[in-house]
């Protein structure tokens, strides 16, 4: 176990490491000058240049300049933004609690709801509510998220007018307390329902054929030839077996839901780390860029690892490697 | 040939999600080829509506903000998905065959480096990196397409490894390699033939995430502004939403079919050409 | 002799959404008290579809009809909690693929806890331990395997867990399917042993469900021959492994090497199976059969009496038992 654990931080290390290095040298590479940038199409003075590339480091060897953004970041410090000339970190966590409270509770509910709906129609194969929700799954799982998004929007915001489209709470009221977390958990309702729509449809059919599957095991045979109830053999062994593949799922589908949480940000105004990017990207403010990138990488192989982690604990097989 | 034929007429009759998928192929390449006779109107041409709703004006299904007719759009933009769809899986496939493939049969250090690589890939969320690289290097329709060939090859190397790596083990195999063939050889004329059809079924898979990606950079600003794409017509919808929901409701549509009929090509392939599926007796 | 179980005309039809497969058709045998019964046939015979049948274990859909009486029960047609009343406490189960006969994510003592408390819920943790032992000595485990999990075992330790448990409540009845099958030659002789060396001290009756001639050579005293879902011979294994009378049962005696190590030569029977969704007039090996008339392919022949206690369905044997 202890070395299985250790097997996959050092793997989550090496990810980490690798994309950093990817993203320093892409910067590195891309055509166009920053410090042009940095000063305007008109002005071109040698000394101002120079001021600037001193002060952004640019006139250090490339792999002195690796090595320290290498040390700065393992330090925690991700830079300063060109645009606002700001630390990064501080704009990061600025948002990622926003980002968090909407991945979260969007990644807890298509878990549970995904799982119970996969659970609810492998009993109930073939039948006309099983069709139904397979299809709709097909179909949910076709669809751009920030698509559904604006779809959801127009309905919901728009023609119905019962829910809020744009922000994260209402800033002229200026809510204090418990109305506050209402008034987010109001704000939350579009853009997490649609987060739950996209990625939900990926729990249900694992879950539901992985059922399926553990259902034809000569094990299962077993018990019911012992005369073991449906309900005990359900509940203690075909979903202790089956559940194995849902908790990988659960794993894999975190940088996807990250990618889904920024596009659904950007629809919805919500003020996390997504829209973070967007303005970075059109300000091609690569140190907020990378940094984002680099956060949301750690969190993904912390999750990750997480995830292998409690498999490891379902699944004695595992354990014992 | 005339055996060929048969098996893909057998292979068709037998599984509908294939039958959906390859007919919902042909008629998207129809509607490319005989895009400017299904086309309405210009879809380059600003026209003096703008804003049409559906059906007013003779536009099928209204017109943007520029006065563009959203039906002629949509036409042109199969063109768009298709070429991002099939260049981007394209190199993706052949990538993740090379690499899993080597992976997989070389083995030893070759392969630990590989898998690791894989997993790395696997892990990451590469819209991001994708992001990146548009972002830095232009948003011109080729890049866009060779970005996304060049960071999605990690499932289909995973797939491939696994089969190279069940195949090195086959009889077939093994008495080419006691026959005196190199390794390369082994690896061209055995391996990679026969280890390939997984790779198939997930490359057209692929091309759907390819065309989600497209659309999802597009609504990013990150489009190619010189080509019409449904991403972008989302993208420029957006802003008129509560007044135009048309332009946005439609080209989102268009994404959806497209997308379903190479999930239907990709998941019927599967059930054909996967030994895991064709299943004989019980 | 008393009679503990007797199948008569069951029949068994998978029902599939475009297709009936007549996986077991009109088969009639019974097994007396102490006998073990071998069932052979090659895969798609229809033998592990008639256990199936017998312990209600097919899958949903499927028609059965005959009866199949048990204790003075007919067990196809008994409510579901009477069956749950006898499975495992008269009637048990080894299942071929001992690797897959147990839960991998739970240890051995937990689903052993859980299978005895089905029947006796109030027992406790150590009473079930105690009678585990008992079981794990009798198939020649030690007791650490208790608490070890599926994974961390052999294959052959497997099969024997799996014996022990069936073994758990003393049934009446045990039925083997396949049930040393995936193990290599060595393992399975001595599991097979084993099993005939445990029977001389528990009163157990036993069904042994089979594609090998050998294991019913070595562990049977009755058989019974299955083709395409068709009874086609029975009797003593001794009258039916000497002289065999229905020429499927000696197509499939030369298609194993003999016991007694006389080299002969190895021969397969040409053909292969009949489509089971149609019905079939006359006899379903007569397309495979050396001996076939006119006859055999327009009318079935019914089960003829071959010496004392046999009996084969095979128009050959009409005049033997008129002769008699």
């Amino acid at each position: 176990m202890k070395k299985y654990v250790i097997r996959r931080i050092f793997s989550g290390i090496l990810t980490i490491l690798v994309v950093f290095t990817m993203n320093f040298l892409l910067v590195k590479s891309a055509p166009g000058d920053p410090i042009k940038t940095l000063m305007g199409k008109e002005t071109d003075d040698p000394v101002l240049r120079a001021a600037l590339e001193e002060k952004w480091g640019l006139n250090k060897p490339l792999h002195e300049q690796y090595l320290s953004y290498l040390g700065n970041a393992i330090k925690g410090d991700l830079g300063t933004s060109i645009t606002y000339n700001r630390s990064v970190n501080d704009m990061i966590s600025e948002r990622l609690m926003a980002t968090v409270i909407l991945g979260l509770s969007a990644l807890l509910i298509s878990f549970l709801l995904g799982t119970a709906m996969g659970i609810f129609c492998a009993r109930r194969d073939g039948s006309l509510i099983d069709s139904v929700l397979s299809t709709v799954s097909y179909a949910t799982d076709a669809m751009p998220s920030f698509w559904l998004g604006l779809m959801l929007m127009i309905i919901f915001a728009t023609k119905l007018n019962l829910l809020p489209s744009q922000g994260m709470y209402n800033v002229r009221a200026g809510y204090t307390g418990w109305r506050y977390v209402l008034d987010v958990a109001h704000h939350l309702v579009l853009p997490c329902m649609t987060l739950v729509l996209i990625t939900m449809s990926g729990y249900f059919r694992i879950t539901k054929s992985s059922i399926l599957q553990v259902t034809n095991e000569d094990f299962i045979t077993t018990m019911r030839a012992t005369g073991m109830p449906e309900k005990k053999i359900f509940n203690k062994y075909i979903f202790r077996n089956a559940i194995l593949p849902t908790v990988t799922m659960l794993g894999i589908s975190v940088a996807f839901l990250i990618t889904g949480v920024s596009l659904i940000e950007i629809v919805f105004s919500w003020p996390g780390m997504g829209r973070l990017t967007l303005t970075a990207i059109n300000q091609r403010d690569y140190p907020t860029l990378m940094g984002v990138y680099l956060v949301m990488n750690v969190s993904v192989v912390v999750v990750m690892i997480i995830t292998d982690i409690v498999y490891a604990l379902l699944d004695p097989r595992i354990r014992y490697d | 040939m005339k055996r060929f034929f048969n098996k893909t007429l057998s292979a068709l009759r037998s599984d509908a999600q294939l039958r959906v998928g390859v007919i919902g192929l042909a008629l998207l390449f129809l509607i490319v080829i005989f895009g400017s006779v299904i086309a309405t109107h210009d879809p380059y041409f600003y026209g003096p509506d703008s804003l049409a709703a559906p059906g007013q004006n003779g536009h099928l299904l209204g017109t943007n903000h520029m006065g563009q007719d959203v039906f002629s759009m949509l036409v042109y933009g199969v063109r768009t998905s298709l070429m991002v769809a099939i260049t981007a899986s394209m190199i993706s496939g052949v990538l993740g065959i090379i690499i899993g493939g080597a992976g997989g049969y070389f083995g030893g250090k070759v392969d630990v480096v590989i898998s690791e690589l894989i997993n790395v890939f696997l892990l990451i969320p590469t819209f991001f990196l994708i992001m990146l690289i548009v972002s830095l290097f232009g948003s011109d329709i080729r890049n866009v397409m060779i970005v996304i060939g060049l960071t999605t090859w990690s499932s289909n190397a995973k797939l491939m490894r696994a089969q190279a790596l069940s195949l090195r083990e086959r009889t077939f195999v093994k008495s080419a390699i006691a026959l005196g063939e190199t390794k390369l050889q082994v690896l061209v004329k055995y391996i990679l033939p026969n280890g390939i059809f997984p790779v198939v079924a997930n490359t057209t898979r692929g091309m759907a995430g390819a065309i989600l990606t497209e659309a999802s950079l597009s609504f990013l600003g990150l489009g190619d502004p010189n080509v019409i794409s449904w991403g972008q017509m989302i993208y420029q919808g957006k802003q008129y939403i509560t007044t135009a929901w048309w332009i946005t409701a439609f080209s989102g549509i268009a994404v959806i079919i497209t997308v379903i009929i190479f999930y239907m090509l990709g998941d019927g392939l599967n059930h054909v050409l996967n030994p895991k599926y064709s299943q004989g007796g019980k | 002799m008393e009679t503990i179980l007797s199948v008569n005309h069951l029949n068994v039809t998978y029902v599939n959404k475009s297709r009936r497969v007549m996986a077991v058709r009109d088969v009639s045998l019974s097994i007396n008290k102490g006998d073990s019964l071998g069932i052979v046939g090659e895969s798609g015979s229809g033998k592990s579809t008639l256990a199936m049948a017998l312990l209600r274990l097919h899958p949903k859909g499927t028609e059965i009809t005959g009866e199949a009486m048990f204790e003075g029960k007919n067990l196809l047609t008994i409510s579901e909690k009477e069956m749950n009343e006898l499975r495992w406490v008269k009637l048990a189960v080894v299942f071929q693929k001992a690797m897959n006969a147990l839960s991998p994510v739970h240890r051995i003592r937990q689903q052993i806890e859980d299978i005895y408390r089905v029947h006796y819920p109030k027992a406790s943790s150590a009473e079930i331990r105690e009678r585990a032992m008992e079981l794990l000595k009798l198939v020649n485990l030690p007791p650490r395997v208790y608490n070890l999990y599926p994974h961390e075992m052999s294959g052959g330790m497997l099969q024997r867990v799996a014996i022990a448990i069936s073994l758990l409540h003393h049934p009446q009845l045990l039925i083997f399917d396949e049930a040393t099958t995936a193990l290599d030659v060595v393992t399975q002789g001595q599991i097979l042993r084993e099993i005939v060396e445990m029977e001389k001290t528990l009163s157990t009756t036993r069904i042994m469900i089979t594609h090998d001639m050998s294991v019913v050579a070595t562990t049977c005293n009755k058989v019974a021959v299955m083709y395409a879902g068709e009874l086609m011979e029975y009797g003593m294994v001794t009258d039916v492994l000497t002289h065999p009378h229905h020429p499927y049962t000696q197509g499939l005696q030369r298609s194993f090497p003999s016991l007694k190590g006389d080299n002969r030569k190895l021969e397969s029977i040409p053909g292969f199976l009949p489509d089971l969704s149609k019905p079939c007039q006359g006899c379903v090996f007569a397309p495979r059969c050396p001996h076939a008339t006119e006859r055999c392919f327009s009318q079935k022949p019914p089960m003829f009496k071959t010496g004392e206690s046999g009996g084969a369905a095979c128009w050959l044997c009409e005049g033997e038992e008129n002769g008699k």
